[in-house]
Parts: C-alpha cells; structure tokens; sequence
C-alpha cells in the first residue's frame, strides 16, 4: 500500500489534518460552535468551486473563501447579537448558493465531486506542500495564541478584563479554522470535514481530565480516526472521508461504553438489606 | 478609587435610560456594596467600572489599573469545561503576563484552597468555586476587587468564609472593595458603606442608615430568607 506515491501523500497529509484538526475543534466544541465547522465545511465548497472556475488550486480557493465565511461570523455575529442562531443559516446559505449556482452553471473545468466525498487519488505533491505549510503556521499560531484562546473559551468576560482584544483573536482564529477544513478536505470530503473536528474531541471528553490532557487525548483519538479510516478505506475501495467518520463514531462509541464498564466496576456494590 | 459624575446608560446609547445620571465617590479602603432590586443595574453599574461597557453619558473614571473581578458564579465557564484549578489560574496568570509561577500557590493560599489545584472546576461545589474566583481576582495584586453577588449559590457557611476572606483583604491589605449584593444582611454586616440604586438613581449611605431605613417588615423579610 505504501508502495504507492498517491498514498504517501496521503498519509503525510493525513497526520497532520490529525493534529491540526482537534487542535482547532476543542475550541470549537467548548465555545459549542460545532456547527461553525459545518457551516465553514460548506464555505469551503463555495471556495473550491470559484477555484476550479479560474482554474487556480482549488485548496487555495477554498482557504481563502473559507477563511472570508469565518470572518462573516465574526461580523455578523455583533450585528445580530439577539439572534445568533441566524447568522450560520445566513452564511450557509451565502456558500451553499454560490457553490450550487457555480456548479449548474456548467463552468468548471474540473470535477468537483472527489471534493465531497474525499479521496486519496486526488491529493498532489503541492497539496501536500501546502497542507504542510498551512499546518505547522496554524499549529504554531494555536500555541502562541494557547492561554489566550483557553480564556476566550472558558471565560470571555475574564480574557476581557485581562486585556486580551477578544475581536481580534475570533478573527484570527476564524483563519485558523479556516486552514484546518482546506487541509483536510482533500481527504476527508467537505460533507464530513466537521466530524474530523469534532468527534475525536467529544471521546476525549468522556475522559473527565484537565485541558491539556484533553487535547492531547483529542490528538490521538483523531491519529486513530483517520490512520483506521484511510487504511480501512483503502482495502475495503470505498471514499476515505465517510469510512474515517464511521471510524470517529465507533471509536466515541467505545470510548463510552469502556467509560460505563469503568464508572460501574469502581461503585461499591449495595450491600445486601438484612430483616429483622 | 472610583469617581463617577452624572453617569448615564442605556444598551441602545439612548433613552429610556438604565441609570440615569448617578454619581459616586469610591475612596481608597472602602468595602462598598452595592444594593437595589433585580433590573436596577446594579451588574450593569460594575460593567462600567471594568470598561467592559461604556457609558452613554457623563463619566465614570477608575484609579486601579487592573482591578480584580470575580464574576457571578454561573457566569465563569460552564460545568462540562475540562479544566483544572491550576491551568484556569496559570492560563490567566499568562494574560496579566506575570511571570512568577508561584503567584498561583500564594493566591490558592489566600483562598485555603491550594490542596484543590489538581481538580477539575466542574467537580467543585459552590462555596469553592466562588474562592477559586476570588484567588484568580487576587492574582495580579490588585488595589480594587469587584464582586459580582459573591454569594449566590453559596451554602451558609462557605457564605460567611468568603466574606471573612473579603473583610481580611479590605482590613489587612487595604484593597478597595465593591460587591454587588443581594444579600443584604451580609451587606449591612460587611461594608463601609452601601450604595443603593432604585429606578435609574443611586444614593450612598452608612450601612447604620441603611438598615435603619429598611427596617421593619422588608429588613425582617429579608432576615428571615437568609436565615
């Protein structure tokens, strides 16, 4: 299987949306913006499109159109302060219209199929350069960003009265998650890129541990997830992004059901009523 | 500490005004609580001193650079949030950029808390909680510490814990204390003085006058939920 250059780079490229992807999704999922992810996955295909219109690297296209959707987030999400729940309705529909309109339209020059579902054929020596560059800046930016972005998440008003500039971080991170969905969607597929975000991030949960411990356990479970769900997927011939987020959902499955066999084995068993 | 002239505010910038035209005069060493009816913007009042909203109208100036906040209890991060004492503290130890780690034992010590820097923050109960607060309030030394009802949710003896942390730190450091109340018998029982805010207008008055004032059957009423 490793014989293969396509599945090289499929493998590299897979380690790295592995560590980046949680990376990014923890924040997400604790400031419980997963569907953020969703929304920005479908941002991605509006992005994808208009690449394949001007014949340019559709990564590219998608990181930038993407990392513009996030920032329509941020914008909107001042203006309807009352109403947030209709700001992801608002941007969804903006991408998914452009990218409808962009395919029907019979103007692209290449197939835009492999970008939903995901597939291992498809990602070229250059995707995987930049899947690379844009990992290690976004990894590195977390870290840099790292208590800044823990105080937004748990406690906003805190990191306010601190001095962190809240606004500027959500935008950069914006571009953060931005990157995370255009490295990852070559393999994954933007119809599941959100389940790579989340899901290893929700079985690390069940852990019950600190912060750090979580994200490195969210870490793992995503290297699990996708190295399962890309091999599996090869041998079994079918699309990697929707094997890898069977994979993510079995392994939350185990994860919960070995936390119950835990949680039950340690609780004293009731001692036995004795009539008198 | 805390100087405040002809102070306005309003969410839209306009009327009808949530305060209107309030003025107050913090000095250095007070212990002020801050008291009136839900809705009488009391939390909107201790906004406006953090600079976390800005007024519509008139002034509202702050001496201490950085002062101390401990949020209402429900309002700092939520139960599910999978962070222990220590990393909450030393995340927020890295915002006010202080670079002795050691800033955190002191400031569990000031709370009687330092053998709980390994537990998670949603397995804490109430009373604990409120002091994790307080110590992370305490880390960066402040000269004014602002609490927001820091004894909702609270059990009757963690209450009069953390009001005898309040009173050491007004007594023994000199730290300027504004705690918004809805406990007034604490209120009457702790401050220097007490401002009472009622439909958009605040008076300050001795906690004597205060509680003369609402005495009789409110005070009783009162009395008899706290106890």
């Amino acid at each position: 299987m490793l014989s293969y250059s396509f599945m090289q780079n499929a493998f590299i490229v897979s380690l790295f949306i592995a560590v980046l992807c949680p990376s990014i999704g923890i924040f997400l999922v604790l400031r419980r913006y997963s569907m953020i992810g969703d929304t920005l996955s479908h941002a991605s295909l509006a992005g994808i499109t208009i690449g394949l219109v001007f014949e340019q690297n559709p990564v590219v296209g998608a990181f930038v159109f993407t990392s513009l959707a996030g920032a329509l987030i941020e914008f909107l999400r001042s203006y309807f302060k009352k109403n947030t729940d209709l700001i992801l309705s608002i941007v969804l529909a903006l991408c998914v219209g452009t990218a409808i309109t962009i395919i029907s339209s019979g103007r692209l020059h290449a197939n835009a199929d492999s970008f939903l579902f995901g597939s291992i054929l498809t990602v070229t020596r250059f995707d995987t350069l930049m899947v690379i560059i844009l990992s290690v800046i976004s990894v590195l930016a977390l870290l840099l960003l790292y208590h800044q972005l823990v105080y937004i998440a748990y406690d906003e008003e805190a990191a306010r009265i601190a001095g962190v500039k809240v606004r500027l971080l959500n935008y950069v991170f914006s571009i953060l998650v931005a990157s995370a969905i255009s490295v990852t969607l070559r393999i994954v597929g933007v119809l599941v890129i959100s389940s790579m975000i989340a899901l290893p991030v929700a079985a690390a949960l069940q852990l019950g541990r600190g912060f750090k411990t979580t994200l490195v356990f969210s870490v793992i479970f995503s290297v699990v997830d996708i190295m399962l769900g890309l091999v599996l997927s090869y041998y079994l011939g079918v699309a990697p992004g929707g094997f890898t987020a069977l994979v993510s959902v079995a392994v939350l499955v185990l994860v919960i059901i070995a936390k119950s066999i835990i949680k039950k084995a340690k609780t004293p068993k009731k001692q036995g009523v004795v009539a008198s | 500490m805390i100087r405040a002239e002809n102070l306005h505010f309003s969410y839209t910038g306009a009327a009808p005004y949530i305060l209107k035209g309030l003025s107050l005069h913090v000095a250095k060493g007070e212990y002020v609580s801050v008291v009136g009816d839900n809705g009488s913007g009391k939390s909107t009042l201790v906004k406006l001193i953090l600079k976390l909203l800005r007024p519509s109208g008139g002034s509202i100036e702050t001496a201490a650079s950085r002062p101390g906040y401990v949020p209402q209890r429900y309002e700092a991060g939520h139960s599910g949030f999978p962070i222990t004492v220590y990393e909450m503290l030393d995340s927020y130890r890295h915002l006010l950029k202080l670079k002795d780690r050691e800033i955190i034992k002191e400031s569990l010590d000031q709370v009687g808390l330092s053998a709980y820097a390994g537990a998670l923050m949603g397995t804490l109960s109430g009373g604990q909680s409120q002091k994790i607060l307080i110590a992370r309030a305490l880390m960066g030394n402040p000269e004014l510490l602002i609490l927001d009802e820091p004894s909702t949710g609270v059990d009757a003896g963690s209450q009069k814990e953390i009001y005898g942390i309040i009173k050491e730190l007004n007594k023994s450091k000199g730290i300027t204390i504004i705690s918004v109340e809805h406990n007034l018998l604490a209120a009457v029982s702790n401050s220097t003085l007490i401002y009472h805010l009622a439909g958009g207008h605040g008076h300050m008055c001795t906690p004597e006058q205060y509680a003369a004032e609402y005495t009789g059957i409110e005070y009783r009423d009162i009395d008899g939920k706290e106890g």
